[in-house]
């Protein structure tokens, strides 16, 4: 089994040329960056991850500019798992308020332990956990949505690529696939939901969503398979 | 190799979560069991299945921008409850103090206000909390800082005078050896909203970047300041330390690739000309020598190489 770099071990401070990919560094209000585009990519990226800890740092002084610079790395990732995992505007908004007024709450009280990620992490997978328990099973077709207006939409209707389908038919042989596989993630347990959705639809390794659970990757691991398992036992049945 | 072990571990397989040599053991053996390799089939229709017809989508621009706007709001008012470094940093900073030489008298002039931030609004548990500490020499509370009006060095006296807001009238006096004369320095160095007064806090600052904290806020101002006065302050105090700490040297490296001001590229260039060695810095000039857009920073990035021997 290889070794992996442990995650959160103190960062090296020589520069590392792993070309590090970084989720969406924005560009801060402050105008003093060159846009991605523009400048030396795969230098600025690796330099970029050592920034973090000085960051956070400051971010733990009360710095609240630093704590937003930071609120930018991961702000649209955690409203796509929210709104993924919701399917709710309105509760997706709601789950990235709370995590990242409660990121900022307890800020102070990050020690360096883990990954700065694994810990974003961390308090956005609990808020939705608290949520999938809280939610009681919808009567109404999972596919179907609500806006932040109240207005219900199909989920569905939004193609990855945009276009209006050209066939009608397969159109809505898909949309019928989604609401059974909506229907299928409802009857899996919270924490199977949730580590299937970290897996699948966010790409997490295993060993990180076992950390984001605080629990070993053996058992993220078993309960991807039971996740799985179960999923495409549903999708067979209905048939 | 079985076709037990591939039906259990193909959920892996499809995930990217086997190791390398199983992976390739998996690969191998579904080329030559047709079974196996249906339930590989299948896995893979399964996956492609749920993304295809249930996906992740983006968040809509409206969104994303509602949300922040409404955490933005929810900042404004939000107590951060980090931890108060000030107070065991405090003794580290006074016993390297002591070894320093002697720094300027610091007299602290302090007007009040009413509170011109809102952010420094004193909640009712801040008001008991402070009362309670007020027995010990208390250190500000940065909470009752509206602002640093200004920072006055007078150089024949060696003193400085800080005025500054805040929502309760107080009198300090005390040397820079005070912990709340470099509270002050820091807290303007970082937050105030006059980049003069930005600027003089991080003049005072650069004269003792032995210090952690202070570094740290020389390189915060050196990132993220929007005046490049301020930032080029910050880069001079930084400069000696570009040799021997390795996070001063990639943020002037961040500097030199990223800065908006060519006056901070070029100062950038001759910090880090007694770095040159450094493959950090090297592959930074390959690049910039190559691809940036200013002719000075190319030409200048060129001379530096030509000058470095090829060995690492």
């Amino acid at each position: 089994m290889p070794a992996d770099s442990v995650a959160g071990a103190p960062q090296p401070l020589a520069v590392n040329w792993g070309g590090l990919a970084k989720p969406g560094f924005a560009v801060g209000e402050s105008g003093t960056r060159i846009p991605p585009s523009r400048r030396g990519d795969m230098v600025s990226q690796s330099l970029s991850r050592a920034d973090d800890s000085a960051l956070i740092r400051e971010a733990q002084r009360g710095n609240r500019v630093a704590f937003e610079e930071l609120v930018r790395q991961y702000d649209r990732a955690v409203l796509r798992l929210a709104l993924h995992l919701t399917g709710s505007e309105q509760d997706a908004q709601d789950i990235y308020q709370e995590a990242f007024l409660k990121a900022y709450r307890n800020v102070g009280n990050f020690r360096f332990e883990c990954s700065f990620y694994t810990w974003m992490y961390r308090i956005v997978t609990n808020l939705c956990l608290d949520h999938l328990r809280k939610r009681t099973v919808r009567k109404e077709d999972s596919g179907v949505a609500t806006d932040s207006e109240g207005n219900q939409y199909d989920v569905l209707d939004q193609t990855p690529d945009g276009r209006p389908g050209a066939d009608p038919e397969r159109d809505l042989m898909r949309r019928e696939l989604g609401r059974r596989i909506g229907h299928a993630l409802e009857r899996l347990t919270p924490r199977e939901r949730m580590v299937f959705e970290l897996k699948h639809y966010h790409g997490l390794k295993l060993r990180t969503i076992g950390e984001v659970l605080k629990t070993t990757e053996e058992t993220a691991k078993n309960t991807l398979f039971r996740a799985t398992q179960k999923l495409r036992g549903s999708l067979a049945d209905m048939r | 190799m079985n076709c037990d072990w591939v039906k259990q571990n193909i959920t892996l397989y499809i995930y990217d979560e086997l190791p390398d040599d199983a992976r390739h053991e998996l690969e191998q053996h579904t080329e030559r069991c047709a079974g196996c390799e249906a339930e590989l089939k299948s896995a893979r229709e399964f996956r492609g299945q749920m993304t295809a017809a249930f996906p992740a989508a983006e968040p809509t621009p409206n969104l994303l921008a509602a949300s922040r706007m409404r955490l933005s709001e929810a900042l404004e008012s939000a107590e951060p409850s980090h931890r108060w470094s000030w107070v065991p940093d405090l003794a580290g900073w006074m016993h390297q103090v002591r070894l320093a030489p002697a720094l300027a008298m610091v007299l602290l002039m302090i007007g009040f206000a009413s509170g011109v931030m809102a952010s420094y609004k004193l909640s009712g548990s801040r008001a008991a909390t402070m009362a309670e500490t007020a027995k010990n020499p208390p250190p500000l509370s940065q909470a009752s800082i509206a602002g640093i009006k200004s920072i006055i060095p007078d150089p024949s006296s060696r003193k400085v005078e800080i005025q500054y807001d805040t929502v309760q009238p107080e009198k300090v006096e005390g040397t820079i050896d005070d912990p709340r004369i470099q509270q002050l320095l820091l807290f303007a160095a970082r937050s105030n909203y006059n980049a003069g007064v930005r600027m003089d806090s991080v003049d005072l600052l650069a004269q003792r970047p032995e210090d952690r904290q202070v570094r740290d806020a020389l390189i915060f101002a050196l990132r993220y300041d929007t005046n490049p006065g301020v930032r080029l302050k910050a880069l001079d105090g930084l400069g000696p330390y570009v040799q021997n700490d390795t996070s001063v040297r990639n943020a002037v490296l961040e500097a030199l690739l990223n800065d908006s001001n060519p006056g901070m590229r070029s100062e950038a260039i001759m910090l880090l000309k007694s770095v040159k060695a450094d493959a950090a810095v090297r592959q930074a000039f390959e690049q910039l020598s190559k691809q940036d857009k200013n002719k000075f920073i190319r030409s200048e990035s060129q001379r530096v190489l030509a000058t470095i021997p090829e060995i690492d």
